[in-house]
């Protein structure tokens, strides 16, 4: 089943940030929104997750979804450990806590979160919350997993690596991912499909499905390269 | 080089608590030097006993059973209040942090009883209550708005952000407060808790002091003081002091293990 967001546009007050945004959404798709800062990126993931309704448009297909969450800032309660803190949040998924703990730690196994996972969060690294955070956001059962920003405040080594951890786990669960970003290399690194906003007011300025396999996409690469040139291009208006 | 520099600073940290100590040790012997020196000029043993002349009259009062009861009865009287004024100002005060309407509700009173001097409240009480009560009932009116207000800032620590991801995940609501507010809330109880305490002590021996209970530090306060027996009022009142110094440091361990174990 395929989901889409039609003609979508969202005032605050007289300013307008999205100005008639279209997007169609297959199913178990990686779709990355790139769009400069503060362009409506935020706004338009609330949308999708139904958490904003006071938008102009029509959302589609999206009636029974259930919804899961990647902050830029972790979200963790600090006294509790990431397996607490994934139970915490699986409470609202009707999942019981038997059910609920194999799952979490299915995605523990794979997080490399290994002997940290029942250590409080208040006493691990960043990027080990990081990798609490994708648990947690994974372990709920959820048809969109929406990220927003998700690997922003980590340096280059900490976020190719939780990009690896955040793609092994997605191997496991075939739901929608939806990256909002300002990062055209964080965009082809990960995307099956990028989806490009303009400044505000935003509009889909491009989109395209991003083929080439993973392992021949680092940087410099003449396939990367040419969609590198093609999304600075639209993000600079050039 | 970072290494080097953390041992300076944790060597510093050690430095600095043992000259902490020190300075207190110096304080206390200049107090005690001070009140020395005090009742050498005043030379009058009813205006102001030397240390030693009450520290004598101390231990000559401690083995004996009225004193023991005494402040068994005291310090039981100090608990009630004390455990009182926790649990009614936990609950007005969380209450009051998450319902601008129950907040604005008490308001009034909590200005009340707040503006209200203690010994006035004490002989109001008089009239109401058994003279065994009465310091119970003004410890607890005095210290519960301290709780509240503690508590009133701890319903509202939970960060909004944690909040708004527990709604998103449509975490329920009973999760939510047991595992979100109530631990973030719970360094303001404590302060809120520790507070009380120290004021329960207070108001509870000002209260025996006035309604003379047959078995309390007060009413051996207000007898010493009736018999001009200086040296035995000084006893007596350091009696409450150590009593009220010996729970707040129980307390702070408590506090400090339940820090501890990440509650």
């Amino acid at each position: 089943m395929a989901y889409s967001l039609i003609a979508i546009r969202r005032s605050f007050g007289d300013l307008l940030v999205l100005d008639g945004v279209d997007i169609e959404i297959p199913p178990s798709q990686l779709l990355v929104i790139l769009g400069p800062s503060g362009c409506g990126k935020t706004t338009l993931l609330k949308i999708v997750a139904g958490l904003d309704p006071a938008f102009e448009g029509r959302r589609e297909g999206f009636e029974r979804a259930r919804f899961s969450f990647v902050f830029q800032d972790h979200r963790l309660l600090p006294w509790k450990s990431a397996v607490e803190n994934a139970l915490f949040a699986l409470s609202g998924s009707g999942l019981s806590r038997a059910e609920a703990l194999t799952r979490i730690e299915r995605y523990v196994g794979l997080s490399g979160l290994g002997g940290h996972a029942d250590r409080p969060i208040r006493e691990l690294s960043g990027g080990m919350r990081q990798r609490a955070s994708l648990v947690r956001a994974f372990a709920m059962p959820a048809d969109f997993l929406l990220l927003d920003e998700a690997f922003q405040s980590v340096d280059l080594k900490r976020k190719r690596e939780l990009m690896g951890v955040f793609l092994d786990l997605r191997a496991m669960e075939r739901n929608v991912s939806i990256l909002v970003t300002h990062d055209p290399a964080e965009a082809l690194w990960l995307a099956d499909r990028v989806i490009v906003l303009s400044d505000r007011p935003a509009r889909v300025i491009d989109a395209f499905d991003v083929d080439t396999p993973r392992e021949r996409r680092e940087p410099g690469t003449p396939e990367v390269a040419t969609l590198e040139r093609r999304l600075n291009a639209a993000l600079l208006g050039l | 080089m970072p290494f080097t520099r953390n041992t300076e600073t944790i060597a510093g940290e050690g430095q600095g608590a043992t000259k902490k100590r020190l300075v207190g040790i110096v304080s206390v012997v200049f107090l005690v030097a001070l009140w020395q020196i005090g009742a050498a000029v005043v030379g009058k043993e009813i205006i102001l006993p030397s240390p030693a002349r009450v520290l004598a009259e101390f231990i000559s009062l401690a083995p004996t059973g009225e004193f023991l009861t005494a402040v068994l009865s005291t310090f039981l009287r100090g608990l009630e209040a004390f455990a009182a004024s926790c649990i009614v100002g936990a609950l007005a005060g969380f209450a009051s942090g998450r319902s601008e309407t129950v907040r604005a509700a008490l308001a009034p009173l909590l200005t009340t009883i707040r503006a209200t001097p203690v010994l006035a409240l004490i002989l109001l009480a008089l009239f109401w209550f058994p003279s065994g009560f009465v310091p119970i009932f003004s410890a607890f009116l005095m210290a519960f708005p301290v709780m509240a207000a503690s508590a009133m800032q701890g319903a509202r620590a939970a960060p909004p952000e944690l909040l708004e991801m527990a709604r998103l995940f449509k975490v329920p609501r009973a999760k939510v407060f047991f595992e979100l507010r109530l631990p973030a809330a719970s360094p303001y109880f404590a302060a809120g808790a520790r507070a009380s305490l120290g004021l329960s002590w207070k108001v509870v021996v000002a209260g025996e002091v006035l309604a003379q209970p047959r078995l309390a530090i007060g009413s051996g306060l207000q007898s010493s003081r009736v018999l001009l027996d200086t040296p035995r009022v000084f006893a007596w009142a350091l009696a409450a002091i150590l009593l009220c110094g010996l729970t707040e440091w129980i307390f702070g361990r408590i506090v400090t293990r339940g820090a501890a174990d990440g509650i």
